[in-house]
């Protein structure tokens, strides 16, 4: 009973944090309409920028811990206004939500190279002496925790409910088109909203730092919490996003101290699962939902770009002919290695922009496929002695079966709300193959994966293994794009654009979408299996959340709904890593940034871009002045 | 089938292509549709008109099943449409069209037009993924219809040029010929002509009185007037969500009732 006691004020401590990010999520949600991942990014950020003043330049906790809240919110609002609030008048709020993903990947990036990747430890505000009530110990830090967390509730609840700013808050809230009307200013409202949430995030992460240790990507677990705690509270309601927090923080700790630290995750994964699917507005129900006609879903993406047809031949011909004769060329096999990585993960790409760019259903759980895909072969050629051939198909079968599984949630879910449970099942995935030691190895990764063979012949170098890969993806590409130029792929985009109108035409969305999804998952998984067979060897982080996250940034950096985008992003990311080895630890910071970069000033991406480059000099200016005037004459006459 | 049915059926016109029975819809206690009966027949075009608010757009939506009636009957070529999902009625050749124009943004006009010949579209994912030389003719087949009815309502010009770029005129005769591209059984088309001037109605009225030349009839819920007289062959008159008066247009000009609806009554007016 003590032991339960004194656990469940550990998990009141935790969830009070996961609470007050979850209030941000809350405030953004209501205010916007529009999920704002990057909280957590800021959490770790102050707790990191209070480490560096009070233990590396020695000032005072009383000085320093106001000084790293204070410089995070400005350094927040300053990120707001240039990159959130431009967004969301241009984005649709799938997009929104993966542009802030970007902010968090960009920030855990530059704490990376600040900070480097060693765990931080910063010192308590009151010293270390827990105390005593009874037999029962309190860390004094908890109270810090419970009293910032009570304060950020009350001055929150108080400026919107009493306060004149609140009340445009709520208008905004309600309807952002008609509060315009009515003379608020909208943009600096959801700046404000914007400003509050890494205000109140900025609290929560150094208050919190002193009871767990700090790590350049910790600010992932503070989001990710945070955003599962609001949503199985009910995100647009604040009670229900301080209730999910407190859940959530009993319920890991619980399980933790009961069950297995390895499942801990799970267990609050498969809760928020469960929410989705029996309560999807929440267990606290919100009485003040959002309407979702006033700003959801009318920003629907710009046209992507397609070579004409007498252009993309020859020019596919000519990128065909390089990619065979590259390996002729180079010799460095670190630079091939690079090639066959980006070479696979735009296998996955493909899928994932079928899935996303034509069908329009976020995932930030496609890494979770290649996981199942990867550890299934690697399993089955280590401990059954399959040909990896033949154990890419069994990766397959299994990878479906969970699609299959996980659409009975997706399939009823659209925008944030699918994203987050695609989130959730890629952190399923994680947490179980950090959880079955026996099967996957556990945190240490699955060792002695074989390298990938056809029939007694070994593709164990990495130039056998780039020509595999490069015939696999181009049998791929082809089908793809016969797919997506013709019925399938024209029904796939008129589902994204408007489901409505595309079901009163006889299309059949469900089908059209699970078709997407399998896709999709069939890719990832093959990608998965070829990613062990390649490495012998697969770890969880390397198929983990961040890979998850990295791959929507190569999809969105590259150019969406073309396909072959997804190979400039992944060649970029993949690629200049791994050549320029010094570069390697602006990776993720470089990901983060090019997303939201790509996102705000290259909707089409890169692949967008070159093509506009190449149709603009291919027609010059003034020099078929006879084609244009009857063109533009008809136009006039409409 | 049930007795009701039964009747249902034997009362409707032998030949009616769609037959409405006492259709009625209430939200919470205001009965927004009160036993509304009509007939659509074949190879003609019935209009459905009424002051604003009178309950057009609701009977449309019962009709479609994207609202659920409350009682009544809707019979499709004879089949009851009510347990249909949208996609099931779509696919039995009742294509309808929306209010607002709902033209597929990201999409090019023929490729907006093309998505309308999904309905009639046979060739599987992997005849297109393996670039069969069926799913490509059945490909370009499409294509040319779509061509042809951009042609025949003079958006040729505007092939390759993204739908919502087009002004609302010409995205609202879109979205009819894409609906046309389905080569319905019954074409449903609610006010088509909002939001278009002058010149573009007419134009809607020559593609209106074209589809019914093809042998397809038309349900229309209109607001405009003049171009319901103009091309309608029958009228259904509804206010506050009754059916006031049926017949042909220049039965219901004269009709007393419809005049009362439409302009008040004569003393009011005098006064």
């Amino acid at each position: 009973m003590l032991e339960f006691l004194q656990i469940c004020i550990g998990g009141l401590v935790v969830g009070s944090i996961y609470a007050a990010i979850a209030l941000g999520f809350s405030l953004v949600y209501r205010v916007t309409g529009a999920i704002n991942l990057s909280q957590g990014g800021f959490a770790l950020f102050a707790a990191m920028i209070g480490y560096t003043l009070s233990v590396t330049a020695g000032f005072p906790l009383w000085l320093a811990i106001p000084l790293a809240v204070a410089a995070t919110a400005a350094v927040g609002i300053a990120i707001g206004a240039f990159t959130f609030a431009p967004a969301l008048d241009r984005l649709s709020n799938a997009n929104v939500l993966m542009l802030t993903a970007g902010l968090l990947t960009g920030i855990e990036g530059f704490s990376l190279i600040v900070w480097g990747s060693q765990p931080y430890a910063t010192p308590t505000f009151s010293g270390e002496e827990p105390l005593a009530f009874g037999p029962i110990r309190v860390p004094t830090q908890a109270f810090w925790v419970f009293g910032a967390t009570a304060l950020c509730i009350g001055a929150l609840w108080f400026l919107i409910a009493r306060t004149r700013l609140g009340k445009a808050l709520r208008a905004c809230a309600e309807n952002p088109h008609a509060a315009g009307l009515m003379g608020i200013n909208v943009p600096r409202m959801t700046l404000l909203s914007f400003g509050l949430a890494t205000l109140i995030a900025a609290i929560a992460g150094v208050i919190v730092a002193p009871t767990t240790s700090l790590q350049f990507d910790t600010g992932r677990l503070f989001t990710i919490s945070g955003f599962v705690a609001a949503a199985i509270g009910g995100i647009a309601s604040f009670p229900g996003a301080v209730a999910g927090g407190l859940f959530l923080g009993l319920a890991t700790q619980l399980s933790t101290a009961y069950i297995s630290s390895l499942f801990s995750t799970a267990i609050a994964l498969l809760v928020l699962l469960a929410v989705l699917i029996f309560r999807p507005s929440g267990l606290v129900g919100s009485g003040a939902s959002r309407r979702q006609d006033t700003r959801d879903e009318v920003k629907v993406t710009g046209h992507a770009a397609r070579l004409p047809t007498r252009l993309a031949v020859p020019l596919a011909a000519l990128a065909l002919l390089t990619a065979v004769l590259v390996p002729l060329v180079v010799t460095d096999n670190g630079i091939l290695s690079g090639l066959v990585i980006a070479g696979i993960l735009f296998m996955t790409l493909m899928g994932l922009d079928v899935l996303m760019g034509y069908a329009g259903q976020v995932s930030l759980g496609q890494a979770g496929f290649m996981a199942i895909g990867g550890y299934t072969s690697g399993y089955l050629s280590i401990n059954y002695e399959l040909s990896p051939a033949l154990s890419i198909f069994g990766g397959i079968g299994v990878s479906l079966l969970c699609a299959l599984v996980l659409s009975v949630v997706t399939l009823r879910l659209r925008g944030l709300y699918l994203a987050l449970a695609t989130l959730a099942f890629g952190l399923l995935v994680d947490s179980c193959a950090v959880g079955f030691l026996d099967i996957t190895g556990g945190p240490s990764g699955l060792v002695g994966i074989p390298s990938f063979s056809v029939g007694g012949f070994q593709f164990g170098t990495p130039r056998a293994m780039y020509y595999v890969v490069l015939v696999l993806d181009v049998i791929i590409l082809v089908g793809l794009v016969g797919a997506m130029r013709s019925g399938f792929g024209r029904a796939l985009k008129a589902i994204r654009s408007d489901q409505m109108a595309a079901a009163a035409l006889g299309i059949n969305i469900v089908r059209y979408k699970l078709a997407a999804f399998m896709i999709s998952v069939t890719l990832a998984s093959v990608a998965g299996s070829l990613y062990a067979f390649f490495f012998n060897f697969l770890s969880p982080e390397m198929v983990g959340t961040g890979r998850s996250l990295e791959l929507v940034a190569m999809l969105i950096v590259g150019g969406e709904s073309t396909l072959v985008g997804g190979l400039f992003g992944a060649l970029l990311l993949t690629l200049l890593p791994t050549v320029f080895q010094p570069l390697a630890i602006y990776k993720t910071f470089a990901s983060g940034v090019l997303l939201v970069a790509s996102f705000l000033y290259l909707p089409q991406g890169i692949f967008g871009a070159i093509v506009q480059m190449t149709l603009r000099m291919l027609r010059p200016p003034r020099v078929a002045p006879r084609e244009s005037p009857p063109e533009a004459s008809a136009r006039a006459s409409r | 089938m049930t007795v009701s049915a039964a009747t249902a059926i034997a009362s409707a016109e032998p030949t009616s292509v769609l037959s409405v029975r006492h259709l009625a819809k209430s939200f919470g206690g205001l009965r927004a549709i009160n036993d509304v009966s009509f007939d659509v027949a074949p190879d003609k075009i019935t209009a459905m008109i009424g002051p604003n608010g009178a309950g057009k757009t609701t009977v449309f939506n019962l009709v479609t099943n994207i609202l659920s009636k409350d009682a009544g009957q809707v019979l499709f070529f004879g089949r009851d449409l009510s347990k249909m999902s949208a996609v099931k009625i779509a696919s039995s050749g009742l294509i309808r069209t929306f209010q607002s124009a709902r033209v597929f943004p990201g999409m090019t006009a023929i490729e907006n037009v093309m998505v309308g010949g999904h309905r009639l579209a046979s060739h599987s994912l992997a005849s297109q993924a393996l670039w069969l030389k069926r799913a490509r003719g059945e490909e370009s087949r499409l294509r040319r219809r779509a061509e042809e009815m951009l042609e025949l309502v003079g958006l040729a010009t505007f092939r390759d040029t993204h739908a919502t770029e087009l002004p609302m005129g010409a995205q609202k005769l879109l979205e009819v010929i894409r609906a046309l591209m389905a080569q319905p059984k019954l074409l449903c088309l609610d006010e088509p002509a909002a939001g278009l001037n002058d010149s573009e109605t007419r134009e809607l009225a020559k593609l209106l009185r074209a589809i019914r030349a093809l042998g397809i009839p038309i349900l229309l819920v209109e607001h405009n007037m003049p171009l319901v007289m103009n091309v309608a062959d029958a009228v259904v008159v509804i206010e506050s969500g009754a059916m006031i008066a049926r017949g042909t247009p220049a039965m219901i000009q004269n009709d007393a009732r419809v005049i009362e609806a439409y302009l008040g009554r004569h003393d009011h007016a005098a006064s």
